[in-house]
């Protein structure tokens, strides 16, 4: 061997090895397995396992529109207070302007509303008070209510046994969540279409004409019922405790009811529910959710024990899925589902299949390729090629990076564009042939000056790809990561790999001219 | 050694830039229709960008009008199409808004459940969502053409710079124009095709550029139209050589890797294609705008 140093022969010799070494675990891909060697392994995206993702938005207008609904009752109970009269309320997306009858004592009510309420702004016009939402202040109920949409989002996924979900946060109102191996992907919706806030509301049966008129009086609401929507009632709006007093949840059966749900209060809960059906006996009770009465049984007796059923129609899952809702929570506000993408194990496997296949075929074509323009040169372009795959799934493997679909048309892709570099190489030193006649000198000069051009052109396709990661999701990130991985490796298998396999060959075949 | 490389010359010599005003105006031609496609006729939106619901099902012993049939008594705007073969159904529903949707998917499944033996997939994209992903996949395109005419810049003069972006903008529009003829899916995975082939179609222009900023110091009697046509002469087996084993690979990825990659795959040949193009007759010839003599230059 001519003037090959040891220690790159050592370094190439040592990378190769690696290479396919940490690339076994993922070959051999048992499922599995705790071997800390073996665990390296690739991971595979939705796309290929099968599995949900969801990406859900909080519906933050729910939220800015109840804290406009808060002003409104604040300002009735205080304008109450100071005996002045509203003519009119008007309320807007962010703002409620109220109408007094005189505007005298207008400033006494700002003032009083400015003690309940910061982070507004308050401007009087005449006998307009408008009260605006800031920004900061929305952006405190943003932050709250994505943080606690979070947590109860995290807790009825794990209640629902889907295994390794990932839950995170994504941008200013949205929740990503990945859920693999989902194969139902309809009921974890279900789960997380619902809002689940539970309260408990005095029913008021005195007034009739109230439901008739659809006009509630001031501190009442009409609820109509889950079942029939024709079927309403007029509740004390003030709810008389709420869902998150509930301390457990569970769904039961009973002889008389069918399927319900048992729930049992804590202490603060127990005693307001207490004290309340103490008081009420005789009237009815509705238990609401989301909005809609799901029951309203009449108070026989006070109820101290701090535990009860809630009956419906429900059916067994049903009142699992509510007491599933109910053990992690309301939700602070609504959640959309803005994207869905769920592919099943039979599509995976499909895909995964025809993946290897495309692979291998290209893999060959490319290889027949390179053997039939180049001869001898072409199969060692074709080792290094070999090897450059091999580096690629161990690198896939030992950084944990996912593998998508479009992540295994990245590496088909590179199965064709590793080879390039070699092109590059072997066609610069077909023109040195032309020049001179020592062999390594020849060798030396082509891959000296087809350096500069491998370089810039692998470095736009990763400029590319690095953009692609930046600004793409999910799998084609997938891809970006296995076209760049792709890229690196063919360099380096182009550029010392083969390299160092010319060399070997030339020296023991002791060839002394060179014909490409 | 076989020696097939034999049948491309290393020195052949084919007046390519005396052939440049016909290439011109083929290229002129069809990157005005291309334009004219798209903005008549548009890109054929997947339901990434158009938002929607899309739920393949594999079938036993239904066929496509059966579940036409139950669908489009529930569902005005639904399309029904074979995918690879004829017990894989693929549904497509346009939504109106994101909440019917979701709950369109499920009453979907419901609908045909017993007909169905697997929901191999569903998607659903809301309105939101998917201009946002048309958005960015716009962006990441145009980020990329900035990057990587920044980078040729730094690595040559700044005319080749304008030669690459030229080509690489050719390259874009003319390969979007395709896709719009041959009604191709666009999708996020479209956009990683092109994105790609602005990274990859640039290679072969860099390997002819750096073989013309070669020629330019060692020929310096030289025309510049020959300069250049030895130098695309020069470096055309390579040209040639790498484009065929990507798209030897691409071949294999759109017959055998399956119905989801195709328009991934179809999108690349055409883009492989049409970047060897470009960089032969329009990167190059767009280099004889300027004037590289140094007699022409200060220094």
């Amino acid at each position: 061997m001519k003037n090959y140093p040891i220690w790159k022969s050592f370094t190439v010799v040592s990378l190769v090895l690696l290479g396919i070494i940490f690339a076994i675990p993922s070959i051999i891909y048992d499922e599995n397995s705790e071997n800390w060697f073996l665990k390296n392994k690739i991971n595979l995206g939705l796309d290929l396992q099968g599995g949900s993702y969801l990406l859900l938005e909080v519906q933050l207008d729910v939220l800015y529109k109840e804290e406009l609904d808060n002003f409104v009752d604040s300002v009735r109970l205080i304008s109450r207070d100071q005996a002045v009269k509203i003519e009119k309320i008007d309320i807007q997306e962010n703002e409620v302007v109220v109408f007094f009858g005189n505007k005298e004592k207008i400033k006494d009510i700002r003032d009083s509303f400015f003690q309940m309420y910061r982070g507004v702004t308050l401007q009087i016009n005449n006998n307009k008070l408008s009260i605006k939402l800031n920004d900061e202040y929305k952006k405190i109920i943003q932050d709250s209510a994505i943080k606690q949409s979070l947590e109860i989002v995290r807790k009825r996924i794990d209640e629902s046994g889907t295994k390794e979900p990932l839950i995170q946060r994504s941008g200013k109102k949205r929740i990503l969540l990945q859920l693999p191996g989902v194969k139902d992907p309809e009921r974890i919706k279900d789960l997380l279409g619902k809002t689940a806030k539970l309260t408990f509301h005095i029913v008021d049966n005195d007034n009739v004409s109230a439901i008739q008129n659809n006009l509630a009086s001031f501190g009442k609401i009409i609820v109509q019922d889950m079942y029939d929507e024709n079927t309403k009632y007029l509740l004390d709006k003030r709810a008389v405790v709420g869902g998150e007093n509930l301390v457990d949840a569970k769904g039961s059966f009973d002889q008389t009811e069918g399927h319900a749900v048992s729930f049992r209060f804590d202490t603060e809960g127990a005693q307001k529910f207490g004290k309340v059906t103490t008081n009420n006996i005789g009237k009815n009770l509705a238990v609401v959710l989301d909005g809609v009465v799901i029951t309203a049984p009449r108070i026989s007796s006070a109820i101290t024990g701090g535990s009860g059923i809630i009956t419906g129609n429900f059916n067994a899952q049903e009142a699992s899925d509510l007491a599933v809702l109910l053990r992690a929570g309301a939700l602070p506000a609504p959640l959309e589902i803005v994207e869905e993408r769920s592919v099943g194990a039979g599509l995976g496997a499909d895909s995964i299949a025809a993946g290897q296949i495309a692979a291998i075929i290209g893999m060959v074509l490319v290889c027949v390729f390179m053997i039939l323009i180049y001869g001898t040169f072409g199969a060692l372009a074709n080792i290094s090629l070999i090897v450059n795959l091999f580096i690629i799934i161990s690198l896939l493997g030992t950084i944990g990076a996912t593998l998508t679909l479009p992540g295994i048309a990245g590496i088909v892709l590179t199965i064709g564009m590793a080879v390039d570099a070699n092109v590059l190489i072997f066609e610069r030193i077909k023109e040195e042939s032309l020049k001179q006649t020592k062999v390594f000198q020849i060798v030396k000069n082509g891959f000296d000056r087809a350096m500069s051009t491998i370089l810039d052109a692998n470095i736009t396709t990763l400029i590319a790809a690095v953009l692609l990661f930046a600004f793409g999701s999910g799998p084609i990130r997938g891809f970006s990561i296995t076209l760049s991985l792709g890229v690196i490796a063919s360099m380096f298998t182009a550029l010392m790999l083969t390299n160092f396999l010319v060399y070997m060959y030339l020296s023991f075949a002791n060839k002394k001219e060179l014909k490409l | 050694m076989f020696g097939l490389n034999k049948i491309i010359p290393v020195e052949p010599n084919i007046n390519f830039l005396g052939l440049r005003r016909n290439f011109l105006i083929f290229s002129i031609l069809a990157i005005l229709i291309s334009i004219g496609l798209l903005s008549i006729k548009g890109l054929n939106l997947g339901i990434d960008f158009k938002g929607g619901t899309l739920i393949e099902v594999s079938t036993k012993n239904t066929s496509i009008g059966e579940l036409r049939e139950i669908l489009s008594s529930s569902y005005s705007d639904v399309s029904l199409q074979e995918f690879g073969n004829e017990n894989i159904i693929l549904i497509r529903l346009q939504n109106k808004s994101n909440q019917e949707s979701i709950e369109t998917v499920n009453s979907v499944k419901n609908l045909i459940q017993d007909k169905v033996v697997e929901f191999r997939r569903s998607e659903f994209v809301g309105p939101t969502i998917s201009s946002e992903l048309l958005f960015r996949g716009f962006q990441a395109v145009s980020f990329a053409l900035i990057a990587i005419l920044i980078y040729i810049w730094l690595r040559f003069e700044w005319q080749f710079g304008f030669g690459a972006v030229v080509a690489l903008t050719h390259d874009v529009l003319f390969t979007l124009g395709l896709l719009s003829i041959l009604n191709v899916e666009f999708s996020l995975a479209t956009i990683a095709a092109i994105l790609t082939i602005a990274g990859y179609s640039i290679n072969d222009t860099v390997v002819i550029f750096d073989r013309v900023r070669e020629n330019l110091r060692k020929y310096k009697k030289l025309e510049l139209v020959d300069l250049f046509n030895l130098s695309v002469n020069n470096t055309l087996s390579r040209t040639i050589m790498t484009s065929l084993t990507t798209l030897l690979a691409l071949v294999s990825l759109f017959v055998f890797g399956g119905e989801v990659i195709r328009p991934f795959a179809l999108t690349m040949i055409i883009g492989v294609i049409i970047g060897t193009y470009s960089s032969v007759f329009i990167a190059v010839p767009t280099l004889l705008i300027f004037k590289f003599r140094p007699q022409d230059e200060d220094d």
